[in-house]
């Protein structure tokens, strides 16, 4: 339960793979690690994002409001990140996540992830290629349906 | 007042000047002798002959004569300085008294002044005026007479010694006199005018700077402090520029002084010698008119110099003074009469007309009458005269022209011992004294010490003492520490049922959340009320059941326990389990105390603590080296701030490497440890607590018990059944923390805590804990709404027959509007004025006086 499995956790995250050890115990340490019992919501849909959540230990599922009633469309489980997006930009949650057992969670705060980029620029680079990589990834498969059908 | 200060010293203080000239005239044969006593001894002890000699009676050859003579110097010399010790003892207390006696003074005109008066006066001039400006005055009081009665004794005897050798020296001595009588006072004249100005302009510059403390936030949001940089600076050059004149002249004086009186030796050469030659005068004669001559000079200084104090003393006296005579000052009775007269009947004003001296605080010929009983509204925008006609009603300010009437006593001849009892005030600018909330809400019934303190022994010699100075001075002889809570006029029998009275009051003008909560924030001495402590107690274990019993609960606190580890509290809180005494002492500063010292030392856990505290630092070092200040990251998330970086970067290089791993201070370990005791493990994941380390910690834990919180009261242990004051009453109620890796766990805590009191009866005990707490400068730490609400209870405790109310709560919103209801009922069957900016509330009052510019434009009953 230190800093130290927190960091090798963040290193599995995509959004983070780029940045350097020391910036990624920085970003650990200034989060806030939280515990959730099975049953308890990180967070609800339509509801302000200001945080991101990365599972440590655990597991959650995703639900979608829907006409009748909340229905689960994922699970997540550890060295997941869920709610990135709202670290960001500005959106409501696009979903709600609940957690399915007894959770380990550590939670980035929306403004101290954006402090630590206004800090060290370098990292913002690497943030920035992980999404062009994203969006082109998306970009091909948005591609590959459309043409798909048609071959 | 005196207008002069010999006329105020010599009023009150007249037998105790003569009897200073007295013991001072005593004390000159004193001195005479001992001056001659040595002659004689080296003259006809030492080298004269005929011994033995007959002294009344006894023979005494020249060894035992000698021995007299010396004797007699020795007596003399112990008589001569036990003289001077006591009477300059007696003057220094003669001056005290007499400058506390016109402190006083100046401070009962202050509340003498009548209202208008103090919108010309600001409290950065008076006070000055009271405080240092007469401080000197006190240290001449003793010297005024008798220093130039004496001085010029001396001066009158040496010169009629000269006159009596030869009158045309003495001529010749006092030839300079005429033209330093004639210069110097033209000199001293100029110096006067400029001491004047002198404290003028730091008044101006104490009033100025007062000013800039009271209107800071101004100052900041408008970016003028340079502009009032300019301004005080340019007050201090004038004060320069001010003092450097006074020196100037006040050295020329001191130069033509010494010049003129080195002038005269030379006519007595020229004038002496020439007699001499002639014959007409002997050498002899002449060089004793010289001697003569040079004792006059010490006389003479001294009466100079005095001439200087008293000028500069009494400039000052008179420049106070002079603020403190305005010809409409109340007369003294007002204050100090405790006649109270019923003030039954209807409120009358006939013709009233009177000026506030500004645009919009006046009114012209007001007539109403408000019936016995009657609750009226008045009803006018800001200066329309609404709160010149309350005030007017209050018996705050008087009437330039015709006359308030309440039961057919016209308020301007009652005094403040019926205006301030039988009448509640309350304006738009409440003021809030410098206390605790009880304090504030008895306020208004400690009119006069009603129940002395029962005092023995030592105190009580203390008190008759304090008496019998205050009474020397023409001070109150009121007692300070007597009970001042009129029970009576509140209508109680005691305190418990003030209390009561008071909480019902706070319920109903909506304060009592306010203060519930303060009450859970503050400390309680449980010295005060040890049941509480014990309620508090009961509440704390019933929680800690509540907790266990429900699975939500236990997941959101760590609850103490003494063979636990707690995650959620600071490594010092685990490692201690006590809380410091003394409130004041926070646990950082806990590694410092010689016995917590000792007890790290012996257990070594000072050297695990010193590394954990390295580890933390270099984990600090390597996170926030590269951070920029300006980030708020290390301010907000590091232990260190970054004045701090540096020094533990050097402490962590020294311990880095062997060989000057010895050359750290005890300091440094000092940091090294209480950097590790703020850790709180849960929160900071630091990895320094192994569980090995967790065991530790507990074992010693045990052992500090024993050795440290046992033997000493420094510290009180952590114990379910220990109320621990110096944590507040919340943090009292809860035996654990609430969990730091949950979220919104202590709020959700908070919750189940509050529940927890209101089910056992806990909440008003608590509210009475707020009512001590201390409400900051003028009430600073309570907001605007608080503040008003507070002086309305205070207000409505005294059962006045009449109460005025000004601004208060006239708002349209259903707070107000129940506040107004509950206000109604509570003065039922009295005397209410309500005053109102608008007409919104106007139809919940039977009567409505409406304003418009200084006059009545509409008044009647309205029959609600």
């Amino acid at each position: 339960m230190s800093l130290e499995t927190e960091v090798e956790v963040l290193r599995k995250v995509p959004l983070f793979r780029g940045i350097d050890a020391t910036k990624l115990r920085l970003l650990a340490f200034i989060s806030d690690r939280i515990a959730f019992k099975t049953g308890e919501r990180l967070c609800s849909q339509g509801e302000e994002g200001d945080s991101a959540f990365i599972i440590l230990a655990g597991s959650a599922s995703v639900l979608v409001n829907t006409p009748d009633g909340e229905r689960p469309v994922a699970q997540v489980k550890e060295n997941a990140i869920v709610g990135e997006i709202a670290i960001l930009c500005d959106v409501p949650r696009t979903a709600s996540i609940v957690a399915t057992t007894d959770m380990d969670v550590l939670t980035v705060s929306k403004d101290d992830f954006l402090k630590l980029l206004k800090e060290f620029p370098e990292m913002s680079l690497e943030v920035m290629r992980t999404l062009a990589l994203r969006l082109e990834r998306t970009t091909r498969d948005l591609a590959a349906a459309r043409t798909g059908p048609a071959a | 007042m005196e207008k002069s200060l010999f006329r105020f010293i010599w009023k009150f203080s007249a037998r105790q000047q003569v009897y200073i000239l007295l013991i001072t005239v005593l004390s000159y044969p004193v001195s005479y002798v001992l001056l001659e006593l040595p002659k004689l001894i080296v003259n006809d002890a030492v080298q004269g002959d005929g011994f033995p000699r007959e002294i009344g009676g006894f023979e005494f050859d020249q060894v035992s004569y000698l021995f007299l003579l010396c004797m007699t110097f020795l007596g003399l010399v112990v008589l001569s300085n036990g003289l001077k010790l006591y009477i300059n003892v007696y003057k220094g207390r003669l001056g005290e008294r007499m400058l506390r006696r016109l402190r006083f003074e100046l401070f009962q005109r202050v509340l003498r002044f009548r209202l208008p008066h103090f919108r010309k006066v600001s409290s950065g001039e008076i006070i000055p005026m009271i405080t240092s400006e007469v401080e000197d005055v006190g240290g001449f009081i003793g010297e005024a007479f008798a220093l130039p009665a004496y001085q010029g004794g001396m001066l009158i005897v040496q010169l009629g010694f000269i006159f009596m050798q030869d009158p045309l020296l003495g001529l010749a001595a006092i030839s300079s006199y005429p033209i330093q009588g004639y210069v110097i006072p033209k000199l001293q004249k100029k110096v006067i005018l400029l001491s004047r100005q002198r404290v003028k302009n730091v008044r101006l510059i104490a009033d100025k700077v007062g000013e800039s403390i009271s209107g800071v936030p101004e100052i900041h949001a408008n970016d003028a402090s340079a502009w009032h940089s300019a301004d005080i600076s340019d007050r201090l050059y004038q004060n320069f520029k001010i003092r450097y004149e006074i020196f100037n002249r006040k050295y020329f004086i001191k130069f033509l002084n010494n010049f003129m009186n080195q002038l005269t030796p030379f006519f007595f050469y020229l004038i002496g010698g020439y007699l001499v030659i002639e014959g007409n005068l002997s050498i002899g004669a002449l060089l004793a008119v010289i001697a003569a001559y040079k004792d006059l000079a010490g006389p003479w200084k001294e009466l100079l110099a005095y001439y200087q104090l008293v000028a500069d003393v009494d400039v000052k006296y008179q420049t106070v003074v002079e603020n403190f005579d305005p010809a409409d000052i109340y007369p003294v009775e007002r204050l100090i009469s405790d006649e109270k007269v019923e003030l039954q009947g209807d409120l009358v004003l006939s013709n009233v007309t009177f000026s506030g001296g500004a645009a919009g605080q006046e009114v012209y010929d007001i007539s109403m009458t408000v019936p016995e009983g009657t609750d009226c509204i008045v009803v006018g925008p800001d200066g329309s005269g609404r709160s010149e006609v309350l005030q007017l009603a209050a018996g705050l300010v008087s009437p330039s022209s015709g006359r308030v009437d309440i039961g057919g006593q016209n308020l301007e001849n009652l005094t403040a011992s019926t205006l301030g009892r039988e009448i509640a005030y309350v304006g738009g600018a409440v003021h809030i004294w410098s206390g605790t909330i009880r304090e504030n809400l008895f306020y208004g019934l400690r009119h006069r010490p009603l129940v002395t303190v029962e005092r023995k022994g030592e105190s009580l010699h203390d008190y008759k003492r304090r008496l019998l100075e205050a009474k020397e001075t023409r001070n109150p002889t009121y007692d300070i520490s007597a009970v001042w809570d009129d029970f009576e006029a509140a209508g109680v029998a005691n305190v418990e049922e003030l209390d009561t009275r008071a909480l019902d009051l706070l319920k109903s003008v909506g304060l009592e959340p306010d203060v519930y909560r303060l009450g859970l924030q503050s400390r309680l001495d449980p010295a005060l009320n040890d049941r509480f402590a014990e309620r508090i107690l009961a509440v704390r274990a019933a929680l800690g059941e509540r907790i266990k019993g429900d699975p939500r609960l236990e997941g959101l606190v760590e609850l103490w326990d003494k063979n636990k580890f707690n995650s959620s509290a600071s490594i010092a809180e685990n490692l201690f389990f006590a809380v410091p005494n003394d409130a004041s002492f926070t646990l950082d500063q806990v590694p410092e105390l010689p016995e917590v010292r000792a007890f790290l030392s012996e257990t070594g856990l000072d050297e695990r603590l010193q590394e954990a505290g390295l580890k933390v630092a270099e984990t600090m070092l390597e996170l926030f080296a590269n951070v920029s200040e300006d980030s708020g990251l290390l301010n907000t998330y590091s232990f260190l701030t970054r004045e701090e970086l540096p020094e533990f970067d050097r402490i962590l290089r020294i311990s880095k490497s062997a060989a000057q791993k010895s050359t750290l201070t005890q300091a440094d370990k000092d940091r090294l440890i209480s950097l590790a005791l703020k850790v709180v493990p849960a929160r900071h994941r630091l990895g320094i607590m192994t569980d090995e380390v967790q065991e530790r910690i507990i074992a010693a834990r045990h052992n500090f018990h024993d050795k440290v919180v046992a033997e000493s009261d420094l510290f009180l242990p952590i114990d379910p059944d220990v109320y621990l004051p110096p944590l507040s009453v919340e943090d009292n109620l809860l035996f654990g923390r609430p969990r730091v890796d949950r979220r919104d766990a202590r709020q959700r805590i908070d919750a189940v805590i509050r529940a927890m009191v209101e089910e056992n009866h806990l909440r008003e005990p608590i509210v009475y804990a707020g009512f001590e707490y201390h409400v900051g400068v003028s009430g600073s730490r309570l907001s605007a709404g608080q503040r008003r609400r507070l002086a309305l209870v205070r207000a409505l405790l005294k059962n006045a027959k009449v109460t005025i109310l000004d601004d208060i709560g006239t708002g349209m919103s259903d707070e107000d509007v129940a506040l107004r209801a509950t206000l109604r009922e509570i003065v039922k069957g009295r005397t209410l004025l309500f005053g109102a900016p608008s007409h919104g509330p106007s139809s919940e009052f039977s009567m409505k006086i409406t304003l418009d510019q200084g006059r009545i434009v509409q008044s009647g009953d309205q029959g609600a």
